[in-house]
Parts: C-alpha cells; sequence; structure tokens
C-alpha cells in the first residue's frame, strides 16, 4: 500500500491534536504489519468508502485512553473508562478520520466515513478487512496512538 | 413539503429548456433564470429560490463567481453546478466555493433529481431512513440466513441499544456511508461463530481464517442487501457499505453509539445472534 494513504492521516493527527489541548503531536513510526492486531484496551473502527475503499482501526492501551479523554476534558480526572471518556475517544477518531479524508479530498481522492464504533477488552483481536495493513504509530503528548490502515486494491 | 423552488443559471436556451423541463417533470418550481451576472443577482434577490443550477463557463464571469454572488445574496441557497467540463480542478474549487453537488452535461435527469433531493430533503430524509432502515435489516438477517443456512430464525423482541453492551464473543462490524453514514453490526458467542460458519461453509471450518471469511461474507451480505433495498426506496441515500472487520477477545464491551440504534436478537439454530444498526443525522 502506497504511503500516499498514509500521509492523511499523520497530518489530520497533526492538526487535530493541539486544537484537543495537547501540546505535541509527532509521527514515532510506520510499518506494514498483519492482518491481526491483539491489543489490551480500547480499538475503535471507522469504515471510509469513495475512491478508496476500507478499514480504519485506531487502538489505544487503557492508560493511554483514559489519559487522552483527560486531557480533551480540560484535564478533568479519568480514573475509569466510562461513557463520557468513550464518548470523547469516539468523537476523537470521528475527526482525525473526517479530516484525514478533507486531506484525502485536497489530493483529488474523495472519500466519506462511517460512524466509528468503540470497542475495549482484553486480549482484543481485530481482524482487519484486507490482507495489507499500515501501522502508523503516533503520539500526543507522549501519549501513544496507532491508527491502522487498510484499504482495498492500493 | 412545499414545491422546491429553482433558478436555473445558463447562457444556453438550449440548456435551460432541457433543465426546466427535467425539473418541472419531477415536481420542482422553476422561479427563473439568468445568464449573466448582473441577471444571478437580480433573479436571486427577486425569488429568493432553494436552489440554483449553474453553468460554469458563462459570458463575461464563470460558475464560480456567480455562486459567490448567489451566496452573498443568501448563503443557505444551495447551488448545484450543472455543466460540460468536469475535471479534478473545476470539482475542486466548486467545493472551494461551497458548491453542493456537481452534475455533467448532458444532463441524466435521475442524476440531476436525485442530487437535489439528496441535498434538500436531508430533514425528511433521515425520518424516512429512520423509520424504515431496521425492519429492512431484520429483513436482510433474515432472508440471509435461510437463502445461506437453509435455516429459519425468529427475533425476539427489539429495543434501542444506548447503553454499553457486552460482546457475547464475536463481533462484525461493518461501516456505512451515504447521505447518512453509520454501522451495522452483528455478534453472537464463539460457539455460534463456529456453528454459522460451519452452516455457511456447509462443512467444518478448517482453521479460524476461514470462518471469519464466512461470518464476514454473511455480515457483507446482510448490510449490503440491506442498504440496497433502501437506495432502491431512496435513490437519494446512496448507502453503501465499507468491508467488514471482526473482534474477538475477552470481555469485550462494545461502547453505546453517540447516535440512535436499534438491536435485535435472532434466535437461530446456531444460538442467539444480535444484530443491530443505526443511522446518524448528518450536521
Amino acid at each position: 500500500m502506497d504511503v500516499k494513504y498514509v500521509n492523511p492521516f499523520i497530518e489530520a493527527f497533526s492538526i487535530v491534536m493541539p486544537q484537543l489541548g495537547f501540546s505535541t503531536a509527532k509521527k514515532v513510526g510506520i510499518g506494514a504489519r498483519k492482518r491481526e492486531i491483539v491489543s489490551s484496551g480500547v480499538v475503535i473502527v471507522l469504515g471510509i468508502i469513495g475512491e478508496i475503499r476500507g478499514n480504519i482501526v485506531y487502538v489505544i492501551d487503557f492508560e493511554s485512553a483514559k489519559k487522552i479523554a483527560s486531557t480533551m476534558m480540560m484535564g478533568m480526572p479519568v480514573p475509569e473508562l466510562d461513557e463520557m471518556a468513550q464518548s470523547a475517544l469516539s468523537e476523537l477518531t470521528n475527526m482525525l478520520t473526517a479530516n484525514a479524508a478533507t486531506c484525502f479530498s485536497n489530493v483529488g481522492i474523495t472519500a466519506d466515513i462511517s460512524t466509528p464504533t468503540l470497542l475495549y477488552g482484553n486480549n482484543l483481536t481485530v481482524k482487519m478487512s484486507s490482507e495489507k495493513v499500515l501501522s502508523v504509530k503516533l503520539e500526543a503528548d507522549s501519549i501513544p496512538i496507532e491508527i491502522n490502515i487498510s484499504f482495498e486494491n492500493n | 413539503m412545499d414545491k422546491v423552488r429553482i433558478v436555473i443559471v445558463d447562457d444556453s436556451a438550449f440548456s435551460i429548456a432541457f433543465i426546466r423541463n427535467i425539473l418541472e417533470e419531477n415536481g420542482f418550481e422553476v422561479v427563473g433564470e439568468a445568464g449573466n451576472l448582473d441577471e444571478v443577482k437580480k433573479v436571486v434577490e427577486e425569488t429568493k429560490p432553494n436552489l440554483v443550477t449553474m453553468d460554469m463557463t458563462l459570458p463575461g464571469t464563470d460558475g464560480l463567481e456567480c455562486t459567490r454572488a448567489v451566496h452573498k445574496i443568501d448563503k443557505n441557497i444551495k447551488v448545484i453546478v450543472v455543466s460540460s467540463m468536469m475535471d479534478e480542478e473545476i470539482i475542486h474549487q466548486a467545493r472551494e466555493n461551497d458548491v453542493s453537488a456537481y452534475v455533467q452535461k448532458p444532463v441524466d435527469a435521475d442524476e440531476l433529481v436525485t442530487a437535489i433531493n439528496r441535498i434538500l430533503a436531508t430533514k425528511e430524509l433521515y425520518e424516512f431512513l429512520n423509520r424504515e432502515y431496521f425492519p429492512v435489516f431484520k429483513e436482510g438477517l433474515l432472508d440471509s440466513a435461510n437463502r445461506m443456512t437453509k435455516t429459519r430464525l425468529t427475533f425476539q423482541e427489539e429495543y434501542p441499544f444506548n447503553k454499553e453492551h457486552s460482546s457475547a464473543g464475536l463481533t462484525v462490524i461493518v461501516g456505512i456511508i451515504g447521505k447518512f453514514s453509520g454501522r451495522m453490526l452483528i455478534d453472537m458467542s464463539k460457539e455460534t461463530a463456529h456453528k454459522l460458519a460451519a452452516a455457511l461453509l456447509r462443512r467444518d471450518s478448517r482453521n479460524a481464517d476461514e470462518m471469519m471469511a464466512a461470518l464476514s461474507e454473511f455480515a457483507n451480505i446482510i448490510s449490503g442487501n440491506a442498504c440496497s433495498v433502501l437506495n432502491r426506496e431512496n435513490k437519494a441515500l446512496g448507502l453503501r457499505v465499507a468491508p467488514p472487520s471482526i473482534f474477538y477477545g475477552e470481555e469485550v464491551h462494545i461502547s453505546a453509539p453517540e447516535f440512535g440504534t436499534m438491536s435485535v436478537v435472532a434466535e437461530t439454530d446456531f444460538g442467539e445472534i444480535l444484530l443491530n444498526a443505526g443511522f446518524k443525522r448528518g450536521e
């Protein structure tokens, strides 16, 4: 899969995170990975359809998820991943993916996104929709977030 | 709903007559015509239409300048560019100028009418979708199970899904995009997943990959068929499905969505299958 399909997500991350109260937002690494992702924590999936078709899966461990939700809620303590925190994280991925879709349209690739679905659990396995998955590791204020991108026929 | 009032901007008498015909045949009211910038300002100011169809090449001006003039009068007036020219640059510029849709000449009646409905009928369309979608998805599950596994299922009572939900074991999620975005998921125990996959494959699955491929395709067919039925009922919905993703693990929870969704448990020969689907009202 071409790296040009990844840049919009990195760009979106660097645009959106500062708006939500994070002082730094950076890319840590990119790599190809297998179709199955195992993690303990939060995963959020969104579909993307247009000139590209596939899924975006955000993977965040429990502690990081709580920290992100706390920053998004003006530093309010988030001891548990409650409904409010889950809602903040869903909205975060919605903003990131919608921004990425806008970045895609700026380079002539149109794409719309579905609503996010958030799941959490232990040893949570995600089977992505296609064989080729690119994984982008990002950090906002040293909190890790992983974006897994799988597009068909790219 | 009151008739939608439309102004046609074009410098060709033929095109104006052609577009007028399509619009009037489809229940829209053409309240004015314009062929240059001054006429656009005058007609739009006087008639305050809901929507303007906009040619791109106009004498002494262009569709983008005229679109800006329309929005200066009232930014709520929707503009659809109707032009023979269509390339990335023009579409990009049209988007930058808040054009709502783009239809290429020669104008296809269906395409134009669908574009107008999609732009204007948001509220009515959402109400329509909200009323219609769940029975259609249930029918999709019932029908797919029936055709693909030759078994019958019965539904328990449906209910709104508005709090966190524990996964029974394995969840298949399909994102939906179109005039409104949404999602469908099916959730079942691992045992049910194995039995269902075996019925779909007509033999035991050889490995986990094969089982999950069968379940993916099952979810893809349910959601794809349901969206096709809804699109046939109203073309403006333009629903399309993303490829399915599968999730499983220990004590997996599915969070309450930010929008209204409906759930129902289907009792099948393989065990219980939860079906959940919903759409978000657009901005």
